[in-house]
């Protein structure tokens, strides 16, 4: 796995979080995904095409996603509700987009489907790829709270 | 101003109208994709501004653009382009298809107003 992929992904989230939630957020530890479940309870999906073919998925916990809907609208959600998985969806679409902006430095042209958003915990996601699933943790600071977000990919 | 704001997405609709009220454009309407908002440009072409999403179903912002550049009744109308592509191809497909500003997500509210305010002063100027 070309490590300016793991970079196109930092940087997008890193831009999106600071742009539109006027949140720092940092990166943990690159692994390779040992399971093919959702780590949270919302995830984000979206596939590529083009010239490489992939998906990558943004999970979110419960509170999580209620936070990052708050931060994003300035609304307060009882839960997860519609508006919440329209928020997930958005903020999806958009990393989306910047990541293609930061992989076309690399070289490679692609082009996104619409965001499709899961809601449920350990739930079965299947990469359409040969090549491994990558996770990357990040972690921003809500107040005394530390809000984690699950970013796994796959190019082939 | 009257104004139509199009995206599939509930929380970015939001976003933009929370950016429109702080420069005191309250009078907006909402369509979820191009074919929505094209229709009802169709049936009132007195809007005054349109602000787009680009990826939507039915029909795309970059199909709308150009069907609202292509009729006569509503090409003045300054169009703003408000979306997640930013690959160089999509800002010059853009800029062909005659849109009056392009402006990607993410975006803080002042990036967006400036991007609005320079697309309505540059159509008075044509």
């Amino acid at each position: 796995m070309d490590a300016g992929f793991v970079n196109a992904y930092l940087v997008a989230v890193q831009n999106v979080f600071k742009t539109m939630l006027q949140l720092e957020i940092v990166m943990g530890k690159p692994s390779l995904k040992k399971d093919r479940l959702t780590m949270g309870d919302v995830t984000g999906v979206i596939g590529f095409a083009g010239d490489k073919k992939g998906t990558f998925s943004l999970c979110f916990s419960k509170d999580g996603a209620i936070f990052v809907y708050k931060s994003m609208i300035g609304e307060d959600a009882p839960g997860i509700t519609p508006d919440v998985v329209d928020a997930i969806g958005e903020l999806t679409n958009i990393i989306s987009g910047q990541t293609r902006v930061e992989i076309e430095k690399l070289g490679y042209k692609l082009s996104a489907a619409l965001p499709t958003v899961i809601v449920g915990h350990n739930v079965e996601i299947n990469f359409i790829t040969k090549v491994p699933v990558i996770a990357l943790p990040f972690t921003f600071q809500a107040g005394t709270t530390t809000g984690e977000v699950y970013l796994d990919f796959s190019f082939e | 101003m009257k104004t139509l704001v199009v995206d599939d997405f509930a929380t970015m609709r939001k976003i933009v109208k929370n950016v429109l009220k702080q420069i005191d454009i309250t009078n907006v309407t909402e369509a979820e994709n191009g074919k929505q908002a094209f229709d009802i440009l169709r049936g009132d072409p007195t809007f005054e501004l349109i602000v787009s999403d680009w990826i939507m179903p039915e029909m795309t912002g970059i199909e709308f653009l150009k069907a609202c550049k292509g009729d006569d009744a509503i090409k003045k109308i300054p169009f703003v382009m408000v979306t997640a592509e930013a690959q160089k191809d999509s800002v010059i497909e853009a800029i062909k298809g005659g849109v009056d500003n392009y402006i990607v997500k993410p975006f803080t509210p002042d990036k967006l107003q400036e991007a609005i305010q320079k697309a309505i002063a540059k159509a008075a100027n044509q």
